[in-house]
């Protein structure tokens, strides 16, 4: 391919807008601060003071073509919010931690002299690893890159771990194991809108990936299929030609039904099968239990639909299967995903375009995040740390001796309970709010009160920073630079539109500083920007799995985007994967993995008789300590709610608006009721996105996957009490 | 090239982009003009934004006794002008579709643009621009006729325009049910 003009697909809906100029304005391109769709968007400066005062499409972004959702709108809204942090924070007061009392405002060095003064006594002590990094995706490759290297040879500590945990762990496992590879999506977005059937599977797409629907109701209007597999009816399930609405937890089985449909109807492709696949014949036996009426018991999905299903995904010429946290967020999450990837491998409707297999990714960075070291058993460009290889690869670019190199921490979760046992006695954490976002939030919150010593980074004083002891304030996604890499593996640069305000900094520059503060200098003082930090992570990714050695920010500028791999110069990149048929395990070819199912952690009974399930609104993001901010967000969703469907609201004698008692074995809070029957009898929903009293992870179960460590968070069994307050008012 | 807005309800997620785009047009004073309604709320998640739909003959200005309401050449219905609109809210009730808002500390109505001063440039609207699921488009003619050829529905109401609603409209609306005339690929 020819490098000099190459540019990434632009398609039938590309078209050349002029943007509106406001005198005294300058407009700079960037993408959005939340999802992974990352839309494009100009940000409207005034020239002048240098200040973001709005938001202005960018028609020209091949992905978006200018579109946004209500979050992408009023973005920009974060960065000048009065509830801005423009000073270190300092608490004395220990006794006040969990809330927001207390602090006072400090200096930089007074703020990194009392940390390093607690992490150092706290290292001497009681040894290296009583410190731990919590850190999230939500930021640049840049930042999650140094993160990753500021833990372990900044701090030395083997125990750092990231939000990931609650967000893409059990996608990347399933696709890790069934491909070789963790790049989210096997294709381009632009292919979506000319496939003929997509198969979607726990995404609540509509809200929580609102700006890819216009392409999965163009397949629609030209004949194609939609199917959704999820309990509720959501926006896009509304529409679909078919709604597999299962119970919670049940996709395992549902996939199994399917496959197994697939290899009995004949829509194998054996040329496929027998070339580029391993496992065809152990998982053949395994689905032979899962007929439709088997399935069916299971799922709860009436057998016709479940044939039906099979029966458009097995004809359609091209195909896409999709996933997203629904299937993802259980304690199979990651079979779940290697289950429904395999409808894909048995018909071979992947390698190629319009067809292909892609989760959904949730956090800005949610891609490039979890490649380059931020996880507890993994080094930058997807490498191991179990692997002698790759620490010795890594250390030479850090300047440290293989020895040196920290072992594997443990998952986000799991740092909790050693925070438990006082083996972490200390947190430093960042871009991340796990006092709403993890599981069984009375015992999270008991164990942030435990330690030691607690930093937080954040631009907001968010629910999590209420634990800490000093707060540190770093700057919104537009008052820096950097890289992120979208949900389909396309990396993109991050535009600086503000001065960071008041005294914040960006995450890389409190790192590098406190590291110099720490006696680590030698090996972060060389980093003065953002670009001298991607320019590292691009050698430090050199020849590992998620290869970015040939992406430089100006090739990201001139391609619209690169997809990694890119391993040098003159590769512009590759946004489909697997053109050649050959996947990333050793013998080239993909795993059909024969899968036996399993029930979820906590199934109903007759004390916990309904399914709790917990998702997102297409007003918030994550934790809600952005969006919640955002005064027209907030008016269109101000409080949480419980949905019921009717049949069930009778039978506990509530009404629609009433205050009801959920509760499970962990915890209790109170919700109005949302009656609908977009929602299976059996089921209640709560979206997750706020703190305190409030908080749905109160009652969310800590059981994890086995493989992605990650928590259950879509299914546990749940109770409900009519109260006797009728509305509030 | 003149371009509509052209509405397709049916992809209407409920998102509610269009009013938090509609806020962002400069003219605006940040507050939003249209409407987005729960069809259903209690049965199902089915949706439908409210528009202006530009009038080629508005009630609205027809009702106004101050001459407040002009209509821009493009034939977008403009908002209120402040020296002249005095408070009567006669469009209020004038308009079939209860469109024009009423603000009671400046005893101003405002409405529905079109974000004239992206529109009379070409430049599509804020709603148009930023929607998600092209519920809201911004279209020529010959686009419009081209939706029309390719869902071809047999009761002849493809579009809300003569004689179907109260009159002929500048905006083009594309009722739900449309998706009743695609012929499936397999």
């Amino acid at each position: 391919m020819q490098m000099d003009n190459f540019r990434n697909e632009r398609d039938q809906y590309f078209k050349e807008i002029d943007n509106l100029n406001h005198p005294n304005e300058t407009l700079v391109k960037t993408h959005c601060s939340y999802c992974a769709m990352q839309c494009g968007m100009n940000l409207r400066v005034k020239t002048k003071t240098n200040k973001i005062i709005g938001v202005e499409p960018r028609y020209d972004w091949p992905v978006t073509l200018g579109k946004m959702c209500p979050k992408g709108v009023t973005a920009y809204q974060q960065v000048n919010n009065k509830d801005r942090l423009l000073k270190p924070l300092i608490r004395d007061d220990q006794s006040l931690k969990g809330t927001t009392n207390g602090f006072r405002e400090a200096s930089w060095d007074e703020a990194y002299d009392l940390i390093v003064k607690k992490f150092t006594e706290l290292q001497e002590n009681y040894g290296k690893d009583s410190l731990s990094v919590y850190s999230g995706v939500s930021m640049t490759n840049e930042k999650c890159y140094l993160t990753g290297k500021f833990a372990r040879v900044g701090l030395q500590t083997r125990y750092i771990d990231y939000n990931g945990r609650f967000c893409m762990a059990s996608a990347a496992g399933g696709l890790n194991r069934s491909l070789g590879i963790d790049r989210g999506s096997t294709i381009p977005w632009t292919d979506i809108q000319d496939t003929d059937c997509i198969f979607l599977a726990g995404s609540n797409t509509a809200e929580c990936h609102p700006t890819m629907m216009f392409r999965v109701w163009a397949i629609q209007e030209r004949g194609g299929y939609v199917i959704v597999a999820d309990p509720r009816e959501t926006p896009v399930a509304r529409r679909a030609d078919l709604h597999l609405d299962l119970r919670p937890g049940t996709d395992l089985a549902l996939a199994n039904g399917i496959v197994n449909l697939l290899i009995q109807k004949g829509h194998i492709d054996e040329e496929f099968i027998k070339n580029h696949s391993n496992g065809f014949e152990d998982t053949k036996e395994l689905v032979k239990q899962f007929t439709p009426e088997y399935t069916s018991a299971i799922t709860g999905v009436a057998p016709e639909k479940i044939i039906r299903a099979a029966e458009i995904y097995g004809k359609a010429p091209n195909a896409i299967v999709m996933f997203a946290r629904g299937i993802e967020q259980q304690i199979k999450g990651v079979d779940n995903v290697s289950g429904y990837t395999n409808m894909a491998l048995v018909t071979g409707k992947i390698g190629r375009a319009k067809s292909g297999v892609a989760t959904i990714t949730g956090q800005g960075n949610g891609q490039g995040g979890r490649e380059h070291g931020q996880k507890a058993d993994a080094l930058p460009g997807y490498r191991k740390i179990a692997n002698p290889d790759h620490v010795k690869y890594i250390s030479k670019v850090w300047g440290i001796e293989p020895e040196e190199m920290p072992k594997e921490g443990v998952s986000a979760f799991e740092m909790f309970g050693l925070m438990e046992q006082k083996t972490i006695r200390a947190l430093y954490l960042l871009c991340s709010n796990p006092a709403v976002s993890a599981p069984d939030q009375n015992y999270v919150r008991e164990q942030l009160k435990n330690l030691d010593f607690m930093v937080c980074v954040d631009f907001f004083l968010s629910e999590s920073a209420e634990f800490a002891d000093v707060v540190l304030p770093t700057t919104t996604w537009a008052e820096d630079e950097g890289t992120t890499t979208n949900v389909e593996g396309r990396i993109i640069k991050i535009n600086q539109a503000q001065m960071p305000l008041g005294e914040s900094k960006p995450d890389w520059q409190i790192q590098v500083e406190l590291t110099e503060r720490m006696g680590r200098g030698k090996y972060f003082s060389h980093l003065k920007t953002s670009e001298d930090i991607f320019n590292e992570l691009r050698v430090a990714s050199k020849g590992g799995t998620a290869d970015y050695y040939g992406v430089t920010w100006e090739k990201i500028d001139k391609q619209d985007g690169v997809f990694w791999p890119c391993k040098d110069e003159n590769d512009p990149g590759t946004p489909r994967l697997f053109l050649d048929k050959k996947f990333n395990h050793p013998d080239g070819r993909a795993k059909i993995f024969a899968l036996p199912y399993r029930p979820s952690a906590e199934e109903p009974d007759e004390e916990y008789p309904l399914r709790l399930t917990t998702g997102r609104v297409v007003y918030h993001y994550l934790s809600g300590n952005q969006t919640r901010r955002i005064q027209f967000l907030r008016d269109m969703c101000p409080e949480p709610f419980v949905e019921v469907h009717p049949e069930t609201a009778a039978k506990y004698n509530i009404d629609h608006e009433e205050l009801v008692r959920l509760y499970t074995r962990r915890g209790e809070t109170t919700y109005q009721v949302k009656i609908t029957e977009a929602i299976r009898k059996d089921t209640v929903f709560v979206p997750y996105h706020w703190g305190h009293e409030k908080s749905i992870n109160l009652l969310t179960i800590g059981a994890l996957d086995p493989y992605s460590r990650m928590p259950e968070f879509k299914t546990c069994a749940a109770q409900i009490e009519k109260l006797k307050i009728k509305k509030v008012q | 090239m003149k371009k509509r807005l052209y509405l397709e309800l049916e992809n209407c997620i409920g998102c509610r982009s269009c009013l938090a785009a509609c806020t962002q047009c400069g003219g605006h004073e940040e507050r939003n003009r249209n409407y987005v309604y729960d069809v259903n709320p209690l049965v199902n998640r089915q949706t439908m934004p409210l528009m202006c739909l530009h009038c080629v003959n508005p009630a609205c200005a027809r009702s106004c006794p101050a001459q407040a309401i002009q209509i821009h050449e493009t034939g977008a219905v403009l908002s209120a002008l402040v020296e002249k609109c005095i408070g009567c809210q006669n469009c209020t009730i004038a308009c079939p579709y209860g469109i024009p808002k009423f603000d009671t500390e400046q005893n101003l109505m405002y409405k529905c643009d079109l974000c004239i001063d992206r529109s009379k440039d070409g430049i599509p609207p804020m709603c148009a621009s930023v929607c998600p699921t092209n519920t809201l488009q911004w279209l020529t003619d010959e686009e419009i006729e081209a939706k029309q050829k390719q869902f071809n529905l047999d009761n002849g109401k493809w579009v809300t325009s003569m004689p179907y609603l109260e009159g002929e409209t500048n905006v083009r609306v594309n009722l739900p049910g449309i998706l009743q005339g695609v012929t499936k690929l397999f």
